[in-house]
């Protein structure tokens, strides 16, 4: 049914909603970044639903996998099928919201150390030592967001912290602390990571710890220069003039101000957080072998550079589908970057 | 300028002193025994681990480890590496030419494609080529070093039996191990000239091509990128307009006039494409087998060889101190602004 009153005047007035905005009108237009957003949800959806999509190879319990009996799941292959695919049984929510750690393990279909191709039931084929890829390769993508998000997450907080006290404390504190941001933002990032984690002893933890302790200085760096920015406003003057103290000029001026932008830079660099986190599982130094990491799954191909007398390429799944993985992960993300620098650059309107 | 410089130099020992502060006070999370690796210079003193604990007093208060640690390292003794056999001084002397072979190859296409496709995308904006260049170095940008690595050795050599794997073939490491070919510096390329044979100066550039190619992908897209953007910046400035309505030829214009101070934001990447080439060593030396420190640090890291770690650490900060003043340098050449007196 259509109502014919009279346009209402408000109309008329300029839209204000976000996502009808010039910036979100120029990022709509522009097809890098709507292939890196439709890449990301597809991640971020394989991610999810990873437990539905590799529910046959949970219900095989493969020796050492776990992951069907920490769910609960019926001893019956069709049945736990059924429930890990049921939206209205609590194995699926449990499974999608909460999977316990032995889901994050690769199932070993054989402890042979010889590859196998792609077959019914592996579509991505068998690395040595028997761990089914196209498990691992589906909740790698979970894998990835949680390190992503917990790294950036985590070395966001040390560089509010860091730059927050240089910024607010001004003085030799400032000095003292960007001379010492400054060091470690010159260091190599990974070889930095890479002393911490042979430090701390190799595991997953650790190399999140690490890769958080070598990734906060960006974020340290642009807080603080917002905070001295901000600071000279004429709002945060009148606020000074009305008798707040610096604390509360702090808290309720600057720092609302500059956190959004922030917060934003801090979640497009989950791609790059991603990148050196699964390079440090290439060399051994992230989760134990047999964990679903793409990083560490193309390592599972060194052994195997070179094929059999007369098929050369006879490993190639081995390091094609983690790596692949990983590069359109990564790209996803710098697409996504780009187009942001792109949409809010004044100087290209 | 030379002030400036000397002044630097000077800051060389204090930075050094933090790096090795921060390494060594990390150490104290470890248990005595485990730091004593660190003192251990042969392995007949591996066998008597207390007695170095003893000896260095490494159950005593930090500040009396670390003096004890710096007295060590200032006479030279930074340990023995497990991984490398050896003790971790001779370690870095004999390694780090492979390393430095590598990475100075790498620069020559990082600067030159990097900067020329950056270049010709800039000036002809939108068209074919600019929009494939723009592609390509988004691509390479979010190639991880090591993916590119194992899919082009498994290509090209594991497929098809190209270049190789290594520094040079085993007959040339024979010839090395009877003496025949006399090592000068270690960098095979010059070794080979200086011996006077091209066959092995041909086997090592061929080996070289792989991980000189994967070392520099990546980081040439990203110098193709700044720079694709600062020339754009620089070519709609005033004075460019100027330089256009004075009627001079659109190639000065654009080289002599844009390019010069479009490159200043790809000088300020540099200090980062440094610290990128660092840690890109150790991941193409790992996947190339080439036996340079990135491969030695990478190994030591999974064994847990904490003298190795450090030394490598503090070689690393001497070479980002180095390179940090080597840019601040260029910079005062491209740029007659910039004066440091």
């Amino acid at each position: 049914m259509k109502d014919h009153r009279t346009p209402d005047p408000e109309a008329t007035t300029p839209d204000t909603r976000w996502w009808h905005g010039k910036a979100m009108r120029r990022f709509r237009r522009n097809p890098l970044a709507i292939t890196g957003v439709a890449l990301l949800v597809f991640y971020f959806g394989v991610a999810l639903l990873g437990p539905s999509i590799t529910a046959p190879i949970i219900a095989e319990r493969e020796r050492g996998h776990t992951c069907a009996r920490d769910l609960d799941l019926p001893r019956d292959a069709e049945e736990a099928i059924a429930a890990l695919r049921n939206p209205l049984g609590l194995p699926f929510w449990k499974a999608t919201l909460a999977p316990p750690q032995s889901c994050l393990r690769i199932p070993r279909v054989s402890f042979s150390p010889i590859p196998q191709p792609p077959r019914e039931g592996h579509p991505m084929g068998i690395a040595s030592g028997g761990y089914d890829i196209y498990y691992g390769l589906v909740w790698g993508a979970r894998m990835a967001f949680y390190v992503g998000v917990l790294v950036s997450a985590i070395s966001f907080g040390i560089g509010i912290i860091v730059g927050g006290a240089a910024g607010f404390l001004g003085g030799w504190v400032d000095d003292l602390l960007m001379r010492f941001t400054d060091v470690i933002f010159a260091f190599p990032n990974l070889i930095l990571a890479a002393i911490f984690v042979t430090i701390f002893g190799p595991s997953l933890t650790n190399s999140l710890l690490a890769l958080a302790i070598v990734s906060w200085t960006n974020y340290a760096r642009l807080f603080r220069g917002d905070i001295l920015r901000v600071r000279n406003l004429d709002f945060v003057d009148a606020a000074r003039g009305l008798g707040a103290s610096r604390w509360r000029t702090f808290v309720r001026h600057v720092l609302p101000n500059s956190i959004g932008s922030l917060v934003i830079v801090a979640s497009l660099d989950i791609g790059a957080v991603v990148l050196v986190a699964s390079t440090l599982a290439f060399l051994g130094l992230g989760a134990e072998i047999g964990t679903t990491d793409w990083g560490q799954m193309v390592s599972f191909a060194r052994g195997f550079i070179q094929g059999a007398p007369g098929e050369p390429f006879k490993y190639w799944y081995i390091s094609f589908w983690p790596g692949l993985a990983i590069v359109m992960f990564v790209l996803a993300w710098n697409l996504l970057g780009d187009a942001y620098r792109d949409v809010f650059d004044p100087r290209d309107a | 300028m030379f002030i400036f410089i000397v002044r630097r130099l000077i800051a060389l020992p204090v930075v050094l002193f933090a790096v090795s502060l921060l390494i060594v006070g990390l150490l104290q999370l470890l248990s005595p025994t485990q730091r004593a690796t660190a003192f251990i210079t042969s392995e007949q003193q591996a066998q008597n681990i207390p007695a170095i604990i003893e000896a260095y007093g490494l159950d005593r208060p930090f500040p009396v480890q670390y003096w004890n640690w710096l007295t060590q390292a200032l006479q030279g003794n930074l340990g023995y590496t497990r991984s490398a056999n050896m003790t971790v001084a001779r370690a870095i002397r004999v390694l780090f030419p492979a390393s430095l072979e590598l990475a100075l190859l790498a620069v020559v296409p990082i600067i030159g494609i990097g900067i020329w496709l950056g270049t010709v995308s800039a000036l002809r904006r939108n068209s074919i080529v600019d929009q494939v260049t723009r592609v390509m170095a988004i691509l390479g940008w979010s190639l991880p070093t090591f993916v590119f690595g194992i899919w082009i050795l498994a290509a090209l050599y594991g497929g098809f039996g190209l270049f190789g794997i290594g520094r040079v073939s085993s007959a040339y490491i024979t010839e090395i191990a009877q003496g025949e070919i006399t090592l000068y510096t270690r960098m095979m390329t010059v070794d080979a000239i200086l011996n006077g044979r091209l066959d092995m100066l041909w086997n090592a550039v061929v080996h070289l091509v792989l991980p000189v190619t994967t070392l520099a992908v990546v980081i040439t897209a990203q110098i193709m990128r700044v720079m694709r953007g600062s020339l754009l910046d620089t070519l709609s400035q005033d004075y460019v307009r100027t330089a256009r309505a004075k009627g001079l030829a659109n190639r000065v214009v654009h080289l002599k006039h844009a390019r010069r101070n479009a490159l200043i934001p790809v000088i300020t990447l540099s200090g980062l494409t440094i610290a990128q080439l660092l840690n890109g060593t150790v991941v193409v030396e790992t996947i190339f087998n080439i036996r340079g420190l990135g491969m030695w640090f990478a190994t030591a890291a999974v064994q847990v060889d904490i003298p190795a770690v450090i030394g490598f650490g503090l070689v690393v900060a001497v070479i980002i101190v180095f390179a940090n003043l080597f840019v601040d340098v260029l910079y005062a050449f491209v740029d007659p602004r910039i004066r440091y007196d």
